[in-house]
């Protein structure tokens, strides 16, 4: 074997070691001075920040601080509400997703997104994975059912649910239902998750069965998720921001600097419960 | 301020870590005591007593554990028990090196290497030690700096004293048994002082990276 043979192994081999943590980041979303205000009242005050592509990052902060505002300002489901106004410039790929010529609800497809309470819709299992899909035009039936089995697979669902399909989604356990939104989520193929506390409504095992499957989400898809869970976020995020009261972005950071050495004293105060 | 009874035990396993010290400290100036007035005596009670160390230290690793289990301690919180944690497991090694001085003292000849000052050595180690947890008490970065230069300047007195041992065995006509053991016995001691010194300094890099997130006098 030659040199540059046994180079090439040994590259392939640290590619194939090399953690999540560890791949170059690639913006996928950014906001730059970013203002979202609730008629009067501002929520979000000149927000920048880069979010890596297949990266989990996570954002914390007290209630109030704005950071679910920010997350629906992503996929603009802030648009359904009237007295909301956004300011500065919120991208995706490049692409400022308040554009006029931005659809909404094309833009909901390659950001997808997860609530806090499960909520499937009162229809079999199989058709709430399937309903993006038919929206979308998938109608073939090998197709869907393909679609929806590598969907339910995806969520981690799959082997959970296969021989009741038709079964409602509403019968599942609250874990199940979050997970089948997750499937229903992710089976529209987005590009980016947005989770909005999605495991504060479960219990311990099952919120831990999705924070296992966020870290498998993460392969192939960006993941944005608001908790108020911090030991959670220092979990299972790369990345944390901290928003404070005022809706001000304080800290963007790797999630160990972060609960290890945050620079700002009041992150500090924050995450060690000073804060208030 | 919240988290009221958690401030409170953060502040409580700081006054427990520097009273650890306090007690370990007494009891190296006791064996070097007993080093210098051969007092058999004393050297037994420090021999003795080294059993209240450990259960110190048993309590003090049960109070780390139960912050670190029961409030998930993060960003300077964390590093203030992690460090302290570490740092009592230096304090209970430089008792049990104490214990070897006391048991040094009960045997060793003093007047045998007129030209190796144990006595003063081991003072500057004593000071050695509470200059690093008096950094530890004040969150002092700077001084942790001044613990490791002056425990290079410490070794280089060890290194001196290990040398007029081995030269004096050297220059010996007639080595027997007795003069093997006096020489394994004060190299042993050298040696255990040299420890005490780097466990001083193992606490003042745990307090720099306490204080400063910061690792560079870690190893």
């Amino acid at each position: 074997m030659s040199t540059e043979e046994q180079s090439l192994i040994t590259t392939e081999v640290q590619t194939e070691n090399t953690t999540r943590a560890d791949r170059p980041d690639e913006t996928v979303l950014e906001a730059r001075s970013l203002d979202v205000y609730y008629g009067q009242d501002q929520a979000l005050t000149d927000v920048s920040i880069e979010i890596p592509e297949h990266k989990v990052t996570a954002m914390i902060g007290p209630s109030g601080c704005g950071k679910s505002t920010f997350l629906r300002s992503i996929n603009r489901m802030n648009d359904q509400i009237d007295a909301c106004r956004v300011d500065g410039e919120l991208s995706f790929h490049g692409k400022n997703v308040y554009d006029e010529d931005v659809d909404p609800v094309a833009l909901r497809r390659k950001i997808g997104q997860v609530f806090q309470k499960p909520n499937p819709f009162p229809k079999s299992i199989y058709e709430n994975v399937a309903y993006g899909l038919r929206v979308q035009g998938t109608v073939d039936d090998v197709d869907l059912d393909d679609a929806v089995e590598q969907a339910l697979r995806g969520a981690a669902l799959w082997d959970e649910v296969e021989g009741k399909l038709d079964s409602s989604g509403l019968d599942l356990s609250g874990g199940q239902q979050q997970r089948l939104c997750i499937a229903r989520a992710i089976a529209t193929d987005p590009e980016v998750i947005l989770m909005d506390e999605p495991t504060s409504a479960l219990d311990p095992v099952a919120a831990s069965k999705i924070e296992d499957l966020i870290d498998e989400l993460v392969e192939e898809y960006t993941v944005v998720i608001v908790t108020h869970n911090m030991q959670q976020a220092a979990r299972i995020s790369d990345r944390t921001a901290v928003f404070l009261t005022g809706g001000e972005l304080v800290e963007f950071d790797d999630t160990a600097s972060i609960f290890e050495d945050p620079a700002d004293d009041r992150v500090e105060d924050y995450i060690t419960g000073k804060f208030g | 301020m919240a988290r009221i009874e958690y401030q409170e035990q953060l502040e409580q396993l700081r006054e427990d870590v520097l009273e650890m010290g306090d007690v370990v400290c007494q009891r190296l100036r006791r064996a070097l005591e007993a080093y210098e007035t051969t007092d058999a005596a004393l050297a037994n009670r420090v021999i003795a007593g080294d059993h209240e160390v450990n259960e110190l230290y048993l309590d003090l690793e049960g109070e780390c554990i139960d912050l670190f289990a029961l409030q998930q301690p993060v960003a300077g919180d964390l590093r203030f028990i992690a460090s302290s944690f570490k740092i009592i497991t230096d304090l209970e090694r430089i008792a049990d090196l104490a214990v070897n001085l006391a048991e040094y003292a009960k045997r060793g000849d003093p007047e045998r290497y007129p030209d190796i000052d144990v006595v003063h050595i081991g003072t500057e180690i004593v000071l050695l030690v509470e200059d690093a947890m008096r950094a530890y008490a004040t969150n002092d970065a700077d001084a942790t700096y001044e613990v490791a230069a002056t425990d290079d300047e410490i070794d280089e007195l060890c290194g001196r004293a290990s040398r007029i041992v081995a030269r004096d065995l050297v220059e010996t006509d007639v080595v027997d048994d007795d003069l093997l053991e006096e020489v394994s016995r004060m190299l042993l001691t050298i040696r255990d002082l040299e420890r005490v010194g780097d466990h001083a300094v193992n606490i003042a890099a745990r307090t720099l990276y306490m204080v400063e997130n910061d690792d560079e006098l870690i190893y």
